[in-house]
């Protein structure tokens, strides 16, 4: 089967005031459609950098990148925001909701960009996603009304409400007590399973990476193991 | 979007309650010059053509609206105007201006003849008697019942009490009346008038009066009364200037408070912005969000600014004797400009907003 997502030889360098910072140095990965990926690694190994750069954030100093058989690094900057609004869910350790709007307005908001100012989700879906991460009775509560697992949960709909082609999860439990990070880490599992949605995961938890089909690990902008 | 917009708007209300002040104070600012340059303009324009006279004969350079304090024609000038044929009667009429009583504006007091300008203009004393001594003036109806004034009562002109003598309707040329050889002895100007008031035999002849007048008195000015008013704009020097920068300042302090305020808040948004940016939203996109949220606060302060403009028209006008005129060309005016400034003002933040980077923006604290 084809790689959903696929880096070759990817290498990303930052400039710090007068030096260099390698911050990637040849990242060769590949991702299957409905695959669940975590990504480990200490700070500072690159994990953020490379996610950044599979969600279209960031563009690549050298390298490959095939979202979807799109390639990325030839791609301006409105084109990468073009791929990523197609085909990208982003889930942020920090949530990242619109305080100012209800649960169901960050999803709208989603959709409206999605659609080009058009929704284009069907009721059933909605209510296929909304009852899978068991927010039916949370959509008129705004995110500071949430507990910190519910509002990742809105968080990872507003993620999977267009139905991307891959969900990037940076940290997703980082912020939230045991508890939830289950809740969180479980949704996550269901959505894959359920939905046979390609999840990429960075995390710091062996036990959260535990969850994922294949587990890689980073240090010092490389990929050293894979397991 | 929209409810982006919307919950923005509702949420920051400090901010949206001072850019709305911003955008108010210019639609403001443009309602109530416009309509006073234009109500005191027409009112003065109405006034000037209801006195009875079809021709006004003054100096080259002198601006029967904008009558200085200056007397530089000589009185006799009217015996010439007699011997013209066509001419009935001549009345001259001196003009002292002073800052007006309520302290807005400036009040014209006319200088004039009672029985030469009662005759040409018909004006009729309602109540009291015409002035009779230097310390005497003669009020239009107008002014007795805005000021509270009566016969008896006491205004200032040149700076000292004097008594009102009578009331006088209809309200013809300005408002206060005198005797004219008072006022050219209060002005050290004997002999000498501001302009005269011709009075002509036939109404369907008197633009031959005036050529007549031209070819026997030449270099001076002679003025249609009924013309008075079409040059509107030109009448008074430097008034559409006027205009046009308080327009201008208007359109510079709304866009100046609406730039301030999106900056601050796109700044205080910078992760918000990220958000969307990761969401896949377009530069265009988010340009959008702060314009649509900075239009909505225009429009908010448009109303309110029309609502304070009203009410503030309707205030002086009771407080002063200055007259406001609103037409709906100038309303509209003062809004569009309302909400081009600020579509001109959250132009900057929104450009900068859309080309943030968005890694930076999201990792912003």
């Amino acid at each position: 089967m084809d790689a959903i997502l696929k880096t070759e030889d990817l290498k990303m360098t930052y400039r710090v005031g007068k030096v260099d910072v390698n911050a990637l140095r040849g990242v060769n990965l590949s991702v299957a459609p409905g695959e669940f990926v975590s990504i480990m690694g200490p700070s500072g190994c690159g994990k953020s950098t490379l996610l950044h750069i599979l969600g279209a954030l960031l563009k690549p100093s050298a390298g490959r990148v095939i979202i979807d058989g799109e390639e990325l690094a030839a791609m301006s900057d409105a084109s990468r925001t073009d791929l990523r609004r197609r085909k990208i869910g982003f889930v942020f350790q920090r949530f990242n909701l619109f305080p100012t709007l209800t649960a169901e307005g960050n999803l709208k908001l989603a959709e409206h960009i999605h659609g080009n100012g058009r929704s284009a989700v069907d009721e059933n879906t909605r209510r296929e996603i909304l009852q899978l991460l068991r927010l039916e009775n949370k959509m008129r509560h705004k995110p500071l009304e949430l507990s910190g697992g519910e509002q990742q949960r809105v968080a990872i709909a507003r993620a999977i409400i267009n139905r991307p082609a891959i969900i990037l999860a940076d940290e997703p439990t980082g912020n939230l007590d045991t508890e939830n990070s289950t809740i969180v880490l479980d949704m996550l599992r269901k959505l894959n399973r359920e939905l046979n949605q390609t999840v990429v995961m960075i995390t710091h938890n062996p036990e959260a990476a535990a969850i994922a089909s294949r587990t890689i690990e980073m240090r010092d902008g490389m990929i050293v193991k894979e397991r | 979007m929209d409810s982006l917009v919307l919950s923005n708007i509702r949420q920051r209300p400090t901010r949206t309650l001072i850019s709305v002040a911003g955008v108010a104070l210019g639609v403001i600012l443009v309602i109530l010059n416009t309509g006073l340059v234009r109500g005191m303009l027409n009112d003065r324009i109405r006034r000037e053509q209801g006195v009875g006279a079809e021709i006004q004969f003054m100096r080259t350079g002198s601006k029967t609206l904008s009558p200085s304090s200056a007397m530089p024609l000589d009185v006799r000038y009217g015996d010439r105007l007699k011997q013209i044929p066509g001419v009935r009667m001549v009345s001259p009429i001196g003009h002292y201006v002073q800052s007006g009583n309520s302290g807005l504006g400036i009040e014209v007091v006319d200088g004039v003849e009672f029985d030469t300008y009662s005759t040409v203009s018909n004006l009729r004393i309602v109540e009291g008697r015409p002035f009779q001594s230097d310390d005497e003036v003669i009020i239009d109806d107008f002014k007795a019942k805005h000021g509270k004034l009566g016969v008896g009562s006491e205004i200032q002109v040149f700076g000292k009490k004097m008594k009102v003598a009578g009331i006088y309707s209809p309200q013809i040329g300005s408002r206060i009346k005198m005797s004219l050889g008072a006022m050219q002895r209060a002005l050290d100007a004997e002999n000498k008038c501001f302009s005269i008031l011709v009075k002509v035999d036939d109404r369907d002849k008197q633009e031959e009066v005036v050529r007549r007048i031209e070819a026997e008195l030449p270099g001076n000015q002679v003025v249609l009364t009924r013309d008075i008013g079409l040059s509107f704009g030109r009448e008074i020097p430097g008034i559409q200037g006027f205009v046009r920068a308080v327009m201008g300042l208007s359109i510079v302090v709304s866009a100046l408070v609406i730039l301030l305020a999106m900056y601050t808040t796109i700044t205080e948004r910078t992760r918000e912005i990220g958000i969307l940016k990761s969401l896949g939203a377009s530069k265009a996109y988010i340009v959008g969000v702060i314009e649509k949220e900075a239009i909505a606060i225009s429009l908010i302060g448009v109303a309110a600014g029309l609502a304070v403009a009203l009410i503030a028209a309707f205030g002086i006008e009771r407080v002063t004797t200055l007259q406001l005129e609103f037409h709906l060309r100038g309303v509209l005016t003062a809004a569009l400009i309302g909400l081009g400034a600020g579509a001109i003002g959250a132009l900057y933040p929104a450009v900068r907003a859309a080309n943030q980077d968005a890694v930076k923006a999201l990792s912003y604290e």
